[in-house]
């Protein structure tokens, strides 16, 4: 297992993904003078731009090395010289997902901190009257790298039962899209305004609410952002749910891939 | 042979381009730069879209409305100085600010921005204030917004009750006892432009943005002239026992020593009442009228 995902690992390294996430990461640069635009809130616009770059950085990245990782070994024809060795298929794909999502939380410790220094750039320059809540912005960091972990586990779950990229990729999209909805649409759907809708839209939306993910429960920028105070459950209750929905997903996928027929 | 050919051409061509995409890039960036606020804005999708669609960038998408409606609104106020009309699209701001202030509820330059712009330029002073009570369900610590709609209703609203409720909430909140004097001295009618001028003093002095600091002076500029017409008019009432009949007869009563320059172009005159006014309404928008 651990070789598996050392190799991994390096194989991500060599296909220079840290350089392009560099590249993008530069943009971090411009952050504190884009931030000296706001009228009232400089530390405030600083850490919602980073914490907006950090994520899509993220979601570039589980949606690009998730989708991929399993499928680009099937293309290549490396997945049956691998599989020939002495080791289970299970422990192939867990490694491989354990080597992005170790690659995942690598990234965000990196650019998790230059997030950090750029703040503290900002807020040293224009001074915040709301005072930085640190704990709140690092534990916010590293629920984003959660979210996006369980992104990648959907993505390796649609690489093992598609044969081609595209279900991986669109369909992790469209999980990202639906994961984020989801719990506005549950609060619709509780609402009085939803009233008129007929009962078996109602009962849909709630099963899918259910099944699929709740990355809002993940996104705590309002807390880092406002110096809000956080809530023990809301942390203590996504990170559960992180920790079970993740390996369900992983259970499902090392089925599946251990099942499938590979000619 | 035919490859060099090729490469020829286009070493020709190259140049060619070259000066038709600078003729065309400078014809477009003139284009955009004078294309009206709704079209620079794009298409607003609803909020509930919205919200739905920027997962966890609510708060960068509401940043961005604002910062649009600021850049925008800045330029204008730049464009005031050299005394052009300003074409200001304030409702599509105000739906602007509304949409991102939807996306964000906690963001502060929204609140500020709404207050600047909402009062004395669009005279909806009772919208501004349904931003700020929106805004305190939010910010809960944040003295400013009380402190605004205090003075919205005080000023604007002659609502000297809500005044004094919103001040008294501001002074819970700074602990500044000034607020409590303010909700006091606004229920005098002589004590507005005094107010007022101490009010966008604060303003002013706490907006980081030039343009905007630019718009709050030369308001207080204007409630500074409009302030020596009231002492003038009050010096001239003792001494009459009645109101002078306009501006003019306080010039030549030498109660006013120069004529007062209403700094938005407008032109002072003494209401029926005896209150000062401005035929400009103390907004470059109202001097456009």
């Amino acid at each position: 297992m651990f070789n598996i995902v050392a190799i991994s690992l390096r194989a991500i390294f060599r296909d220079r993904v840290f350089h392009g996430i560099l590249v993008v990461a530069s943009v971090f640069l411009i952050i504190p003078s884009i931030s000296s635009l706001s009228m009232r809130q400089v530390t405030e616009l600083s850490i919602t731009l980073s914490l907006s770059l950090l994520s899509f950085i993220l979601l570039l990245l589980s949606i690009s090395l998730g989708a991929t990782t399993i499928w680009k070994d099937i293309e290549r024809r490396y997945t049956y010289s691998v599989l020939s060795l002495p080791f289970e298929r299970s422990t192939y794909i867990i490694g491989k997902f354990l080597a992005v999502a170790l690659f995942l939380l690598l990234t965000t410790l990196v650019l998790g901190t230059v997030a950090c220094l750029v703040v503290w750039l900002s807020s040293s320059i224009y001074p915040s009257e709301r005072p930085i809540v640190w704990s709140n912005l690092v534990i916010c960091i590293i629920f984003d790298a959660l979210k996006y972990i369980i992104l990648v586990s959907y993505a390796f779950l649609f690489s093992t039962v598609s044969t081609s990229f595209f279900l991986p990729i669109f369909g992790t999209i469209s999980i990202y899209f639906a994961g984020n909805a989801t719990q506005q649409v549950y609060d619709y759907i509780n609402s009085p305004v939803s009233s008129s809708l007929p009962l078996f839209i109602k009962k849909g939306a709630v099963v899918l609410y259910y099944l699929l993910p709740n990355f809002s429960a993940f996104d705590l920028n309002i807390n880092a952002i406002y110096g809000i105070a956080l809530p023990v459950k809301a942390v203590v209750l996504p990170s559960a749910y992180f920790c079970i929905y993740t390996m369900l997903l992983m259970a499902l996928a090392t089925i599946v891939y251990c099942r499938r027929e590979m000619k | 042979m035919m490859a060099n050919k090729v490469v020829r051409t286009f070493y020709f061509a190259i140049p060619v381009l070259m000066v038709g995409y600078l003729l065309s890039v400078f014809a477009l960036a003139g284009y955009m730069k004078s294309r009206p606020f709704v079209e620079k804005l794009g298409y607003i999708p609803t909020v509930n879209t919205m919200k739905v669609m920027a997962g966890d960038h609510k708060q960068f998408m509401g940043a961005n409305l604002l910062l649009k409606v600021l850049f925008y609104y800045g330029g204008l106020a730049e464009k005031a100085e050299n005394k052009l009309r300003i074409p200001a699209d304030y409702p599509a701001m105000s739906r602007t600010m509304h949409a991102a202030l939807k996306l964000d509820p906690y963001n502060m330059d929204g609140y500020y921005f709404a207050q600047a712009i909402l009062t004395w330029d669009l005279g909806k002073a009772a919208l501004a204030n349904e931003f700020l009570e929106y805004g305190m369900k939010y910010r809960d610590w944040d003295w400013y917004l009380p402190f605004y709609a205090g003075f919205n209703y005080a000023y604007f609203l002659k609502d000297h009750d809500n005044a004094a409720r919103h001040y008294r909430r501001a002074a819970e909140l700074s602990g500044q006892a000034l607020f409590m004097n303010l909700a006091g001295r606004y229920m005098r009618e002589s004590g507005r432009t005094d107010m007022a001028i101490a009010y966008l003093d604060a303003m002013a002095k706490g907006a980081r943005q030039e343009s905007i600091r630019k718009v709050l002076n030369t308001r207080k500029a204007a409630f500074i002239e409009a302030r020596k017409i009231e002492l003038a008019r009050d010096a001239y009432r003792e001494k009459h026992g009645r109101l002078p009949g306009s501006v003019e007869d306080l010039l030549a009563g030498r109660y006013l020593k120069q004529a007062p320059q209403d700094p938005y172009g407008g032109r002072f005159y003494l209401a029926a009442d005896g209150n000062v006014a401005s035929t400009s309404g103390f907004s470059f928008a109202g001097a456009g009228k």
